[in-house]
C-alpha cells in the first residue's frame, strides 16, 4: 500500500467525525456565503452594464421624478406614472452632438397569470440604437403591424406574416416581424409604430422618454448640459446612462462592502474554528504524536501531518461551499430580486470558476493560518514527554 | 532475521559508559539514571528489571535515543549518539532501532498494513512486499485490511511488532511489551521475542513479567536509578506474564 500525507490527514477526519463535521460546515457555509457574494457583484455589474448597452443610449430622457424608478421602467418595462410632451422630441433633436434621438411610448397590461403585456410606440429611429437586433421580418411601420419581442412570438406560438389579436390592443394585428432573442428585456415587448400606439394607449402627442445616442459619446457632460439648459429642460430628467451606472454600482456598493464584511468575519470564525479542531486533536493525540516521533517522524513530518489536517478540512468544507453555492444560486438570486429595487434581468448570481478558483484559494490560505500553530506546536513536542501523555482516543 | 548494518558483527551493538540523566523537578534535580555501564551484544536478548520507578524507562529512553543522556557516552551499532542533536537521534530511531510499547501506539485510522507500513513512509521509502512479509511473519495477514479496535490486545501488540521491524532495525526495544495482556496472550507475544532474537535479532525490554525477564539472555537490574547487577536468565517460572 502507498501512503500518503493528505490520505493520512483525510484518514484523520474520521476519528472525530462530528468534530469534523462541524468544522467543516463552518467553512462550508463562510465559502458559500463568500462565493455567492463574489457571484452576485460580477453577475450585477454584468447584467447591468448589459442591459444599458442593450438600451442603445447614452442618455435617457424621462419625465421629472426618481431616475431610477424611470430607468428601471425603461428598461424592464411597466406603465408609467407620468409622460413628456412629445414636442420636446424636436427640442433634444435640436442639441448639438445628439446623433439619434429615438422617442417611445410605453404601456402595459397586467394579466390575470402576473403576467403583463409591455407594448413600446416606437419610430424606426429605434434601429439606430440597437445594432445588435436581429429581425425576422422588419419594423412594423403600418398601423396595424406590430414587431413582436422573442418570448412574446414564442408564447403566441406566431411568425413573421401571421396575424395575432391583443387582448388590450383593439383589432388584429399583423406580425411585420418578429426579433431574435436578444437576452433581455426587449423579447417580453410588442412594439408598434408610434403614432398607433400613442392612440391605442390613449395617449396622443405624448411620450414616455426618449432614447438618446451622441455623436462623440466623450461629449456626454456637454450634451447633458445643453439638454438640461434647453426650453424643456425644466420639465424633463435628464439621465445619463454612464452616471446612472456608477450611481447605482455605488449604491450597490455600499450594501456589498457590508455583505462582504460579514462573509469575511464567517470565514475568520470557520478558521479559529478549525485552528481550534486541530488544537484540540493536538492534545488529545499528544501520545500518538509520541509513537510517530519514536517510529522516525521528524518534527517537520508532525508538522506536516497536522499542517495537513487542517488544509484538508478546509479544501473540503471549501469544495462542499462551493456546491451549495451552485446548487442555491436559483433561490439567492430569487431572494435577492425581491428585495433589490433594481435588478437586470440577466441572471444575477451565476457560479463561476474564476470565483471557485478564489474561494478555494482563499479557504485553502485560511487552512494553511489556521493550522499553523496548532502544528508547530504539535511538531515542538518532546518525545519523550509526548510518548507519556495519557491516552486520549 | 537482524539486518545489522555493522561492518564488525561481533561488536557491540550498545556500549554505554557512565551513562546518567538527571531532570529538574521544580526547583530540585532529580538523578534518574547515575552512572550506568553495560554492553549489549549483537543477537542478544536483554531484560531491564527493577521496581517501578527505579530508572527503567529513563534508560530506555536513552537507549532509543528519545533523549540525550545528562552525562556519559553511548553508542550505538559503533556511533556514538549521545551528542546526536534531535535531527540525528530522528534518523536513527527510524534507520536502526524499532519501537515496542505496553500501549501498543498503533494509529486508530489506519489499518493493520498501513500501520505496519508507518515507518518506512516516514523513511520516504514504500515496500509493500516487506509488509506483506511482515504480516505473514505475525501471523496477521488475513488482519491486514482491519483497524487496531477491531483487534485483540495480542493481534494488536503484533502488529506493533511488525510495525516496529519494518525499516529492518538493528535493536528492538518494548517498554512492558506484555503489561496489557493476558497470560497466555503475553506467553504468546514471548515466544515470538524468542523467534525473533532466534533470527539473530537484538532485543531489550523493559519488564516486570518475571516469565519475560527469565526468558532472556541476560538481565540488567536498576534501583534507584543504580544499574545495580547483570546476571544471565534463568529459565522461566511456573506463573504467567503481566
Amino acid at each position: 500500500m502507498n501512503l500518503s500525507w493528505h490520505q493520512l490527514a483525510w484518514k484523520e477526519t474520521r476519528r472525530r467525525p462530528m468534530r469534523a463535521g462541524i468544522t467543516l460546515t463552518g467553512i462550508a457555509v463562510a465559502v458559500a456565503a463568500l462565493a455567492s457574494l463574489l457571484s452576485f457583484q460580477r453577475g450585477y455589474r454584468r447584467g447591468l452594464g448589459l442591459e444599458l448597452d442593450r438600451l442603445g443610449a447614452h442618455v435617457l430622457v424621462v419625465p421629472k421624478g426618481c431616475p431610477f424608478d424611470a430607468a428601471s421602467i425603461a428598461l424592464h418595462g411597466a406603465n408609467w406614472p407620468c409622460y413628456l410632451r412629445g414636442a420636446y422630441l424636436d427640442e433634444v433633436r435640436s442639441i448639438p452632438g445628439v446623433a439619434t434621438a429615438a422617442p417611445a411610448l410605453m404601456g402595459a397590461f397586467p394579466k390575470s397569470d402576473g403576467t403583463q403585456t409591455v407594448v413600446v410606440g416606437a419610430t424606426e429611429d429605434l434601429l439606430a440604437l440597437k445594432p445588435g437586433w436581429r429581425i425576422e421580418g422588419r419594423f412594423p411601420t403600418a398601423t396595424n403591424e406590430v414587431l413582436l419581442g422573442a418570448d412574446v412570438a414564442r408564447k403566441l406560438a406566431r411568425k413573421t406574416g401571421d396575424s395575432a389579436m391583443f387582448e388590450d390592443l383593439p383589432g388584429p394585428r399583423r406580425i411585420a416581424g418578429v426579433l431574435e432573442p436578444t437576452g433581455g428585456a426587449d423579447d417580453g415587448f410588442v412594439f408598434l409604430p408610434l403614432a398607433t400606439a400613442q392612440r391605442d394607449l390613449r395617449h396622443e402627442e405624448t411620450l414616455t422618454h426618449i432614447l438618446v445616442r451622441l455623436r462623440d459619446p466623450g461629449q456626454l457632460d456637454d450634451a447633458v448640459n445643453r439638454l438640461r439648459g434647453c426650453n424643456a429642460g425644466m420639465d424633463m430628467n435628464i439621465v445619463p446612462l454612464t452616471h446612472l451606472f456608477r450611481t447605482i454600482q455605488g449604491m450597490m456598493g455600499a450594501t456589498q462592502v457590508w455583505m462582504a464584511c460579514v462573509a469575511f468575519v464567517a470565514l475568520l470564525a470557520a478558521g479559529a474554528g478549525v485552528s481550534n479542531a486541530v488544537l484540540m486533536a493536538v492534545v488529545e493525540r499528544t501520545r500518538e504524536i509520541g509513537v510517530l516521533r519514536a517510529l522516525g517522524a521528524s518534527p517537520g513530518d508532525v508538522f506536516r501531518l497536522f499542517w495537513m489536517e487542517s488544509l484538508v478540512l478546509c479544501t473540503a468544507g471549501a469544495v462542499t461551499g462551493l456546491l451549495v453555492a451552485a446548487a442555491a444560486s436559483h433561490w439567492v438570486e430569487s431572494w435577492l430580486r425581491e428585495r433589490l429595487p433594481f435588478s437586470p434581468t440577466d441572471t444575477l448570481v451565476r457560479l463561476e470558476p474564476g470565483v471557485a478558483l478564489l474561494c478555494l484559494g482563499s479557504a485553502l490560505t485560511l487552512g494553511s493560518l489556521a493550522g499553523f500553530l496548532p502544528a508547530w506546536r504539535a511538531s515542538r513536542l518532546s518525545p519523550r514527554e509526548a510518548i507519556r501523555a495519557p491516552s486520549g482516543t | 532475521m537482524n539486518p545489522s548494518k555493522s561492518s564488525q558483527p561481533s561488536a557491540p551493538v550498545v556500549i554505554a559508559r557512565g551513562l546518567s540523566k538527571s531532570y529538574p523537578r521544580g526547583s530540585v534535580t532529580v538523578a534518574a539514571l547515575r552512572n550506568a555501564s553495560f554492553e549489549v551484544g549483537p543477537s542478544e536478548f536483554v531484560a531491564i528489571v527493577g521496581p517501578s520507578g527505579s530508572g527503567k524507562s529513563t534508560l530506555l529512553n536513552l537507549l532509543g535515543c528519545m533523549d540525550a543522556p545528562t552525562s556519559g557516552t553511548l553508542q550505538l551499532d559503533g556511533q556514538d549518539v549521545s551528542q546526536l542533536a534531535d535531527s540525528g537521534r530522528t534518523r536513527l530511531r527510524r534507520d536502526r532501532l524499532g519501537f515496542v510499547f505496553q500501549h501498543f501506539g498503533l494509529v486508530p485510522t489506519l489499518s493493520v498494513a498501513e500501520n505496519v507500513a508507518l515507518p518506512a513512509f516516514f523513511a520516504r521509502r514504500s515496500d509493500p512486499k516487506r509488509v506483506d512479509e511482515l504480516l505473514e511473519r505475525v501471523g496477521l495477514s488475513s488482519r491486514r485490511h482491519h483497524r487496531p479496535h477491531e483487534l485483540s490486545g495480542g493481534e494488536m501488540q503484533r502488529a506493533a511488532i511488525a510495525r516496529a521491524l519494518m525499516n529492518r532495525p538493528i535493536l528492538l526495544l518494548a517498554d512492558e511489551p506484555t503489561g496489557n495482556l493476558d497470560s497466555q496472550t503475553g506467553s504468546s507475544i514471548l515466544e515470538l521475542f524468542r523467534e525473533l532474537n532466534a533470527d539473530g535479532l537484538t532485543l531489550i525490554v523493559v519488564t516486570h513479567n518475571p516469565s519475560l525477564a527469565s526468558a532472556a539472555g541476560r538481565r540488567l537490574e536498576i534501583q534507584d536509578g543504580v544499574l545495580i547487577s547483570s546476571t544471565p536468565g534463568s529459565p522461566p517460572k511456573p506463573h504467567g506474564p503481566r
